[in-house]
């Protein structure tokens, strides 16, 4: 084809035209940007989702309220996976075939998620994950996952910094449930150990509805553990732990995972001195300070919401990253303008120290996993108040 | 370490047992595996539960209540999962609609009172720490009591002839004049309170937990595959015994492992005796 001076006069003010009209066409885009949250939000591990889920519904409501992302509503397109990957795996399913999201917060849940991720990455859908297990997150098998928690090996840290460094304890019995979760949790916190001289003396998957946890806590004993490092969210099962702890009468510490804090533990609890010795694991900006505060920023944040949703019975990490989850989405339509996956994608991987609620991101094209690992402590487990910690004893 | 073995080993397997009783008394009446046999045990722990710690019932009031509703449970079994199937006995259809039951009854449990497991009250202040502790002998004696009084019931008094006749031959029963469809109600709402009874007794061991249910259905088969489907002294010594094995392959093997122990143990064990141990062997007229 010619191309003619006419041609070009007559196509130039044409095509600034056609550009200004698709401004105008993109100002005007009030459709809602959709949000798919699959999520066990009920069943044996849905205390996870039952805390993030009222994180979520409050944000929702706080920039929908303000008028939305540039004039766009969010919308939750929300589907209960009772924590089946089965559920999981069609919930995303239609959430991308049927419901066109625009991004994927979730599953909570990492066997769930070990079944969706590659199946959300096959369509490229911006997908933020809050699971452990450290392989969901691969930059080039799944660009479109960013992890905005801890993983694995991250959180194998803090209790083994914890046990060697603070309480000067070495030998260790590396505990979880018999999930994918706790299988994964403790394969990556014994390696941790192993890699930073710790002496793992006892190894094991225990079934969470075992009723009885004396046999396990008598073989951990037998074994020479100094202190426990159970990787697991089943408070029965931690309870239980902690009662034959308690009926044995030996005051051995327990350094894990965030779910020895919960408030389901403590009712379950035979004595409530039983929870002393426990150090569930924290994150800095939900940590109280001794003067019972929190960081500045999260501070405000739980005094604008108290009173606007239930900061009880669940810890306020929960609560406060799935904010950051649909802010993190928020952020990229508002920024790029567009709620493509490119572009929400592209976003992300721009962001270095972005100041979330939860932590400062940090991603790039090359490291999806946004947490930092300076931001995980140890806290006091008996010590939560509207879902926070106070510092385990050791840290300044 | 033995004694904890022991005491903890016959408390579970004394919960296995009289969910084992739980198949029988249904089997018995109806020739039907009912598998809500584990949920109304769970549901004994849930409303015990329920009655006591969230609504300040007294123990004997919200015991009572307990059974009471489980019974209601029972019946329901038997009108909505087992009535309707029982002249198709052959296909086995029951294996659908009282798992339907079931897995409705565990839902709506999930749903109503909570996916995690919440406390059980401490009912009686002695043996606070070691194998003397409530959650340990409650369940013993509570098998002790159930095993005792249907053995009275069975024995001795004329319902309990009524319910050996249907168990034994439900025509010939029919023919004689039994009302064979209230005495099959009536044995649903016996079993429906001995699994509150189960489930009451051990809601300090297992805690008033939705997800007990399905447990309960799978271990309380077992010892009636091992002591033979119908009879109750081999469903008492099935499930002892499944507890001990269980709890000592706890403490040998740990973990997970301990689970595949205590199946090999008994496979081995159904190898060698296949009718259960109670059990008669099958003659087939050729």
């Amino acid at each position: 084809m010619q191309i003619t001076r006419r041609g070009l006069t007559l196509g130039a003010p044409l095509a600034v035209a056609g550009r200004a009209a698709m401004r105008r066409a993109r100002a005007a885009d009030a459709s809602p940007i959709l949000i798919g949250y699959p999520a066990a939000l009920t069943g044996p591990s849905s205390a996870p989702g039952v805390g993030q889920n009222r994180g979520v519904t409050y944000i929702v409501d706080r920039i929908n309220a303000a008028g939305g992302v540039k004039g766009r509503k969010i919308q939750m397109v929300t589907r209960d996976t009772q924590g089946d990957p089965t559920k999981a795996v069609n919930a995303v399913q239609e959430m991308m075939a049927s419901d066109k999201v625009h991004a994927i917060f979730g599953p909570n849940n990492s066997g769930e998620a070990l079944a969706t991720t590659p199946i959300v990455a096959r369509r490229g859908i911006p997908n933020i994950h809050c699971c452990g297990i450290t392989s969901l997150i691969d930059e080039k098998k799944f660009p479109n996952a960013f992890r905005q928690t801890p993983n694995n090996d991250q959180s194998s840290d803090p209790p083994r910094i914890y046990c060697q460094k603070i309480l000067k304890l070495n030998k260790v019995a590396v505990i979880g449930d018999s999930t994918g979760y706790g299988t994964s949790a403790v394969t990556d916190s014994v390696n941790n150990f192993k890699k930073n001289a710790g002496d793992v003396v006892y190894q094991a998957q225990i079934d969470a509805t075992q009723p009885d946890m004396m046999p396990d806590m008598l073989r951990m004993r037998e074994a020479g553990a100094q202190a426990i490092v159970p990787w697991t969210v089943s408070t029965g099962m931690i309870a239980r732990l902690l009662n034959a702890r308690g009926a044995m009468g030996w005051d051995v510490p327990f350094v894990g995972h965030q779910a020895m804090g919960s408030g389901e533990v403590g009712h379950l609890l035979q004595k409530p001195e039983y929870w002393n010795n426990v150090f569930n694991e924290g994150f800095k900006n939900c940590s109280l300070d001794a003067a019972g505060k929190l960081p500045a920023r999260t501070q405000d944040f739980v005094d604008h919401a108290r009173g606007k949703m239930s900061l009880v019975n669940t810890s306020l990490w929960w609560i406060v990253s799935a904010v950051d989850a649909i802010q993190l989405v928020a952020d990229a339509v508002s920024k790029t303008d567009s709620s493509s996956p490119e572009a929400i994608i592209g976003y992300w991987n721009t962001l270095t120290k972005y100041p979330g609620l939860f932590a400062d991101y940090t991603f790039s094209p090359t490291q999806h996993n946004g947490f930092p690992s300076d931001e995980l402590v140890m806290s006091v487990a008996s010590s939560e108040h509207d879902g926070a910690y106070a510092l385990a004893p050791g840290y300044t | 370490m033995l004694a904890s073995i022991i005491a903890s080993g016959l408390a579970i397997g004394a919960v296995y047992a009289l969910i084992g009783i739980v198949y029988n008394t249904m089997y018995s009446a109806s020739r039907v595996m009912s598998f809500t046999a584990g949920q109304i045990g769970m549901l004994g722990g849930v409303l015990g539960s329920l009655f006591i710690l969230r609504m300040g019932l007294t123990p004997i009031i919200g015991f009572l209540l307990t059974l009471a509703v489980c019974s209601a449970i029972g019946v329901v079994t038997e009108i909505v999962a087992v009535r309707p199937v029982l002249s198709k006995l052959d296909q086995h259809l029951y294996v659908l609609t009282t798992l339907a039951l079931t897995m409705m009854i565990q839902q709506v449990t999930a749903i109503e009172w909570s996916t995690e497991p919440q406390p059980f009250p401490r009912l009686f202040a002695i043996g606070e720490r070691g194998p003397f502790d409530q959650r340990f002998w409650l369940p013993l004696a509570a098998c002790a009591a159930v095993f005792v009084g249907l053995e009275f019931l069975y024995r001795r008094t004329l319902i309990g002839h009524a319910f050996l006749a249907i168990a034994e031959d439900n025509y010939a029963a029919r023919a004689l004049g039994l009302p064979e469809r209230n005495l099959r109600v009536a044995s649903f709402a016996l079993s429906g309170a001995i699994g509150g009874v189960a489930g009451f007794a051990a809601g300090q061991l297992l805690l008033a937990f939705f997800a007990n249910g399905a447990m309960l259905s799978f271990y309380g088969f077992v010892p009636i595959a091992i002591g033979g489907l119908g009879n109750n002294r081999g469903a008492v010594v099935g499930g002892l015994a499944l507890g001990v094995v269980q709890q000592a392959c706890n403490f040998i093997f740990g973990g997970i492992f301990a689970s595949v122990a205590v199946f090999l143990v008994f496979i081995v064990a159904l190898l060698a005796v296949p009718q259960g141990m109670f059990g008669m062997a099958t003659v087939r007229r050729v």
